[in-house]
């Protein structure tokens, strides 16, 4: 790390009314981030999370000063982006490209520690990302798992205080996966401060302190991991030889939507405690089940209200 | 920067670079055809023959095509998205020139080795001042077509363009007296173009100056004109490589 820190209570990410806009091919204007803010504390790990097409390699481009905003602001460790990239404060480990195919892995590690102003050794990160024994391979006969820790490799050189990844695990078999998260929760314990895009919902809930859920270039949702799961409804499920009809069911208490899966009922419920007391002991409905909403019940619910609009696309 | 990052490139490009054998084969062969085996190689110039002229123009062509050829190594990184990578680095977009350039710069000296060797093997005869100053000005020369093949590489990552750019290069290499003296508006013409600054200046110190045209007289440039138009190609196409290499960050 490099020698000056930041000034305590400086935060690891600043985003302030970012606004970033494309051209589309048909020659429309697209914002693909309209107005985000965003606030990550060191030492969080943050989930961005978000249809394609919601603006989060659009930020983390921005993030990374890869891109410059149309508007807002983005600060890093309390710097411009490219200020911290140069002083190897932030990294990332990119989603796409970014290999070149005909070197070796530990070429590709040598070539660009090099270029950084004060690289952890290339051995110890090799370590890190566990690829001591494919140092020789050429990154075309590396599995996608392999190339990935490859790049989170190259991210490990500047000892970065915020590491970001784009959709780093796409495309990785389930084994492959694990093991990339299992060196990452390596790094997040160590106090990193991690920012991931992603969109598969069980690494954001199994991984981050905090989600971040994106839609249309905004920030719909924001807030730790249970809360997020919590704010949206839970489902009842009984079964119920011959129930009455979904207009009666509709009007028990506590009920917001009614599903039936043949003889078993799925009742959204905004009151579930109240809704369950009543199914037992008034009704023949049995075998009841009280199923948090998944993560996925959430994000659908926050981002659906926010299918992109005509001016925004 | 220290030298890990060029040396790295330089094994890589000579590790996938195919042609780097034919860029170096090509103008020796031209030479052995039409600079060694010829009658009027021996006829006198200022400081030395018409094969040393030979040889001049040819390891001059050679070198500007391998240096051009950075184009297939810069579209391939473009594609392969390893810009992006670097811009997650300290290192500018002028220190990714210079790598590009140091790299086209050892991969264009070998067609002038291979070309200036088999000249002197051969009987090329001039004075020393040829053999010392030929060499480094064809290479200086090098430079803008290394900053060429950058700008194409990146800009344009198609291999279609990439091909097109080979064939401009062809082209220039026509208007710059590389293959048959020129003579009347199109040498007027082509003292404006990248080739012929780099031929003149190289030939300079064998020739003095005096270029041959297609009637047979020989017409005299003045130092100046090549070094001007060297000097200002180098400027033009070093501006456009650095401007060039800022697409390495959009995503593919």
């Amino acid at each position: 790390m490099t020698t000056t820190t930041a000034p305590p209570g400086t935060e690891a990410l600043e985003l302030t009314g970012l606004v970033k806009r494309f051209r589309a091919e048909d020659g429309r204007r697209v914002r693909a981030v309209d107005g985000m803010d965003l606030r990550i504390g060191r030492g969080e790990v943050v989930a961005l999370l978000g249809p394609n097409g919601a603006g989060k390699t659009t930020t983390l481009d921005v993030v990374l000063g890869l891109s410059e905003p149309d508007a807002g602001r983005a600060r890093v460790l309390g710097r411009r982006p490219r200020q911290a990239v140069v002083e190897g404060r932030v990294s990332a480990v990119l989603q796409t490209g970014g290999l070149m195919r005909d070197l070796t892995i530990a070429e590709t590690v040598r070539m660009i520690a090099s270029l950084h102003h004060a690289p952890l050794a290339v051995d110890e990160v090799l370590e890190r990302a566990g690829l001591t024994a494919l140092a020789g391979r050429r990154v075309v006969r590396c599995s996608g798992g392999e190339q990935q820790r490859l790049k989170f490799a190259l991210a490990l050189l500047p000892d970065p205080e915020l590491l970001v990844l784009d959709e780093p695990t796409t495309g990785l078999d389930v084994g492959a996966r694990r093991a990339f998260w299992t060196a990452m929760r390596a790094e997040a314990a160590a106090g990193r401060t991690v920012l991931f895009a992603t969109h598969h919902l069980e690494e954001a809930d199994a991984f981050a302190d905090r989600l971040v859920l994106m839609a249309a270039g905004r920030v719909v949702a924001d807030g730790p991991t249970p809360e997020i799961r919590r704010s949206t409804l839970r489902t009842v499920g009984v079964t119920w030889d011959d129930p009455p009809a979904d207009a009666v069911l509709a009007r028990l208490p506590g009920v917001a939507a009614v599903s039936r899966r043949g003889a078993r009922l799925v009742l959204r419920a905004t009151e579930p405690d109240v809704l369950a007391r009543h199914l037992l002991t008034r009704t023949p409905a049995h075998d009841l089940e009280i199923a948090p909403a998944s993560l996925e019940d959430a994000f659908l619910r926050l981002t659906d209200a926010l299918v992109p609009t005509e001016e925004h696309r | 920067m220290n030298l890990t990052y060029p040396l790295l490139e330089l094994r890589r490009t000579l590790r996938i670079w195919s042609s780097t054998v034919f860029s170096v084969a090509l103008p020796m062969l031209f030479f052995l055809v039409f600079g060694a085996m010829v009658p009027w190689g021996s006829v006198r110039l200022a400081h030395g023959d018409v094969a040393a002229q030979t040889m001049i123009s040819l390891a001059t062509y050679g070198a500007i095509t391998a240096a051009a050829g950075m184009a297939g190594s810069a579209a391939l990184e473009q594609h392969q998205g390893w810009g992006r990578q670097l811009a997650l680095t300290p290192m500018t977009r002028g220190g990714f020139v210079r790598v590009k350039v140091f790299v086209a710069l050892v991969v264009a000296a070998l067609p002038v080795a291979g070309v200036c060797g088999l000249g002197a093997l051969t009987g090329a005869g001039a004075e020393p001042r040829v053999w010392l100053l030929s060499p480094v000005l064809i290479l200086l020369g090098s430079v803008e077509f290394a900053c060429y093949g950058v700008a194409v590489g990146k800009l344009f990552r198609s291999e279609a363009a990439v091909g097109a750019a080979s064939g401009l290069l062809v082209v220039l290499a026509f208007l710059g007296g590389a293959f048959v003296p020129l003579t009347g508006w199109l040498l007027d013409l082509a003292r404006f173009t990248p080739v012929y600054g780099v031929m003149a200046l190289a030939r300079y110190p064998l020739t003095d100056g005096a270029t041959p045209t297609l009637s047979g007289e020989l017409v005299q440039d003045p130092l100046w004109l090549p070094v001007v138009n060297v000097g200002a190609w180098t400027l033009v196409l070093g501006a456009l490589a650095v401007l060039a290499a800022r697409r390495g960050t959009r995503r593919a």
